[in-house]
């Protein structure tokens, strides 16, 4: 992960949602492939990154995970800056955690991007005997609101490349298709190890052409 | 030092498999042998068992006749331990600095912080905090946290086992003691790291003193108090690195990003064990210009110099820098030195606060808590707690803690304090408490 390793994008994905739904699992298991029963409680922000192919282009993925208690949201706005995905994660065995799906989405677009990508994450689909939270609903609560929505397990790694890479996807996807706009663009931070103030061109880059 | 040792089969189920959480049928678990068929690994000396925080056994132990001689001198401050602090203060500093002997560790942590006077103030108290019921919104996250705390560490790592029992009964009695302040997540690391010295009840008198004396606001909803430390410490940051602070400049790294943890959990989680004990034993004796020092000195070692920075050409690679600081390139007696020898004092800390506070009124308004005063350290806690009750707030420098008042009651108080207490307005309105 050295920083002269050659990629196309960089795209910083946030991990959000209530505390203890399996945020940092999800991440340690997207970018280590590790799961831990008793990881520690995230306190302030942590990050990892992986880099994944798609389709001719390199993409780094910088991942962000906060602390999901209240108390941190004071903090977060240096979070969201930059950041062009968001996966908001709940437990579908706590009902609770899914009630506050909405109150994430108003935080999340009050700091972060109007185009960022969203993905609904209902995680710990292993405990489906425990479930609370229907498939339906929240699937319908996506859909009325514009966001992706799939099921995860990070224990049993189940959809969890599938969610990661379908919402590096669809940034890809937005970007490349103009969708944002060009100052959203430069909150994509362009794939420099070093970056440049707005405006300023790489030319080492092939992706910086295309835009 | 004595090694103990766990057996694995003995711990509840789900632990093993984050303990090894490097390998899925536990191989590498290192320095493992097996006895009666059941895999047993040593702890380090520290308790140990794995993790970032094992230590390999690199630390040098102290020969044991100066620990010995250690033990005695402390020994006897115990006895006459106000006199020492009153008048031979300067001995108790450096006698913190040079580390306090493990074995009196415990006791000299609850002298240090007055918590010692609040226990025995308060006979009977925690366990009626215990008997609460306690609000099931804090006893919720709590319980969620019980096992994310020190994970490889043998007093917790077991589920529901007496670490992580204890831990609760802790943080459970704060939220009924503080009920307008509850749990915060930070909390848990600190009590854990008392809870590996001494029983419940003294933790939480010790916890008590660092989040209201020591830390005030820290823990406190909207966590304005850590916000306003992370201004200060970056500000202090141009005078000790320039290049430190540039580069975090140049990359919009802001404060908040880095130090939440370390300041929040007074780097319990961010260094190697020996300089975790070394580090708290420095900030019970002086405060929080410790943790500032402690993080200036962590800054200038990863990004204080041109070779050093070339590694980092990034916001990310700087991030993961500071977020994963290898145990290796931090020395306990070299940090420890590098802390004592820095250049910054209560009262430039005090000073670069009032301007923090100033600045943020300016530019975010007015503090949802208040600002009140924060005490130094032993000395300060010992000089506060003799003088009288009505001159409780002291021409002093300008600090804050955070104690919700409303704005009847902080007129009052104003009004009240001000002739007496040497504080004066200042002309835009903020507060400033002279100095004497």
């Amino acid at each position: 992960m050295g920083s002269d390793e050659a990629y196309n994008f960089v795209f910083k994905v946030v991990l959000i949602g209530e505390s203890g739904v399996g945020k940092s699992n999800l991440l340690s298991r997207f970018t280590k492939n590790e799961f831990n029963h008793d990881s520690r409680t995230t306190i302030g922000v942590e990050f990892s990154t992986r880099t994944i192919q798609l389709k001719s282009l390199i993409i780094k993925a910088q991942i962000w995970d906060t602390a999901g208690l209240e108390r941190y949201r004071a903090i977060t706005s240096a979070y969201y800056r930059g950041a062009v995905g968001a996966l908001l994660v709940y437990d579908i065995t706590k009902h609770l955690t899914y009630e506050s799906v909405e109150r994430w989405l108003k935080e999340l677009y009050d700091h972060a991007d109007p185009h960022i990508v969203v993905m609904l994450v209902g995680n710990k689909t292993d405990l489906g005997s425990e479930r609370s939270v229907p498939t339906e609903d929240a699937k319908d609560f996506a859909e009325k609101n514009g966001l992706l929505f799939l099921e995860t397990s990070a224990l049993e790694s189940t959809n969890v490349e599938t969610a990661f890479q379908n919402v590096l996807g669809e940034i890809h996807r937005k970007v490349s298709s103009k969708e944002v706009t060009r100052g959203s663009i430069s909150a994509v931070s362009l794939s420099s190890p070093v970056p440049r103030a707005a405006g300023d061109p790489e030319e080492k880059k092939p992706c910086c052409r295309n835009l | 030092m004595i090694k103990s040792s766990v057996n694995f089969a003995s711990m509840m189920s789900g632990t093993l498999e984050s303990l090894s959480g490097l390998g899925e049928d536990g191989s590498s678990i290192g320095s493992d042998s097996e006895i009666n068929g059941l895999a047993v690994r040593r702890t380090d000396k520290y308790g140990f068992l794995g993790g970032t925080q094992y230590s390999e056994g690199s630390d040098k132990d102290i020969r044991v006749d100066v620990a010995r001689q250690r033990e005695l001198k402390w020994l006897d401050m115990f006895n006459n331990w106000d006199k020492w602090v009153s008048r031979r203060f300067q001995k108790v500093k450096l006698r913190c600095r040079k580390g306090i002997p493990s074995s009196l560790r415990a006791k000299a942590w609850q002298l240090l912080s007055n918590s010692k006077e609040l226990l025995d103030s308060n006979p009977g108290k925690f366990e009626e905090l215990e008997r609460e019921q306690g609000d099931p919104k804090w006893l919720d996250i709590i319980e969620k946290d019980l096992h994310r705390q020190f994970p490889f560490h043998e007093m917790f790592a077991a589920r529901g086992g007496h670490g992580q029992q204890d831990l609760y009964r802790v943080l459970k009695a704060y939220t009924v003691y503080r009920p307008e302040e509850g749990y915060c997540q930070a909390q848990a690391p600190v009590a854990a790291v008392l809870l590996m010295h001494m029983p419940a009840e003294h933790a939480f008198w010790c916890l008590v003193q660092i989040c209201e004396t020591y830390l005030p606001g820290y823990y406190s909803a909207g966590l304005e108090a850590i916000q306003l430390d992370g201004e200060i410490f970056f500000s202090l940051l141009r005078r000790v690195c320039p290049m430190a602070y540039r580069h975090l400049k140049k990359f919009k790294i802001d404060p908040i990003l880095y130090m939440t943890e370390w300041f929040m959990c007074v780097f319990s989680r961010t260094l190697p064990w020996s300089c975790v004990l070394r580090v708290w034993d420095m900030f019970f004796c002086e405060g929080v210009k410790i943790v500032f020092r402690v993080g200036l000195v962590l800054l200038k070692q990863m990004l204080g110099s041109v070779d050093k920075l070339r590694e980092v050409q990034g916001m990310y690679e700087t991030m993961e820098r500071l977020r994963n600081i290898p145990p290796e390139s931090v020395r306990e007696d070299l940090l420890v030195q590098e802390v004592v020898s820095l250049a910054v004092t209560e009262a430039l800390i005090e000073r670069e606060c009032s301007i923090q506070v100033r600045k943020w009124r300016e530019s975010r308004g007015e503090l949802t808590h208040q600002p009140v005063r924060r005490l130094h350290g032993t000395r300060d806690i010992h000089e506060h707690k003799r003088r009288p009750q009505h001159q409780e707030i002291r021409p002093s420098f300008s600090c804050y803690s955070f104690r919700k008042k409303t704005v009847k009651e902080q007129k009052r108080t104003w009004k009240q304090k001000t002739p007496r207490s040497g504080m004066r307005e200042r002309k835009g309105g903020g507060l400033l408490y002279s100095a004497s």
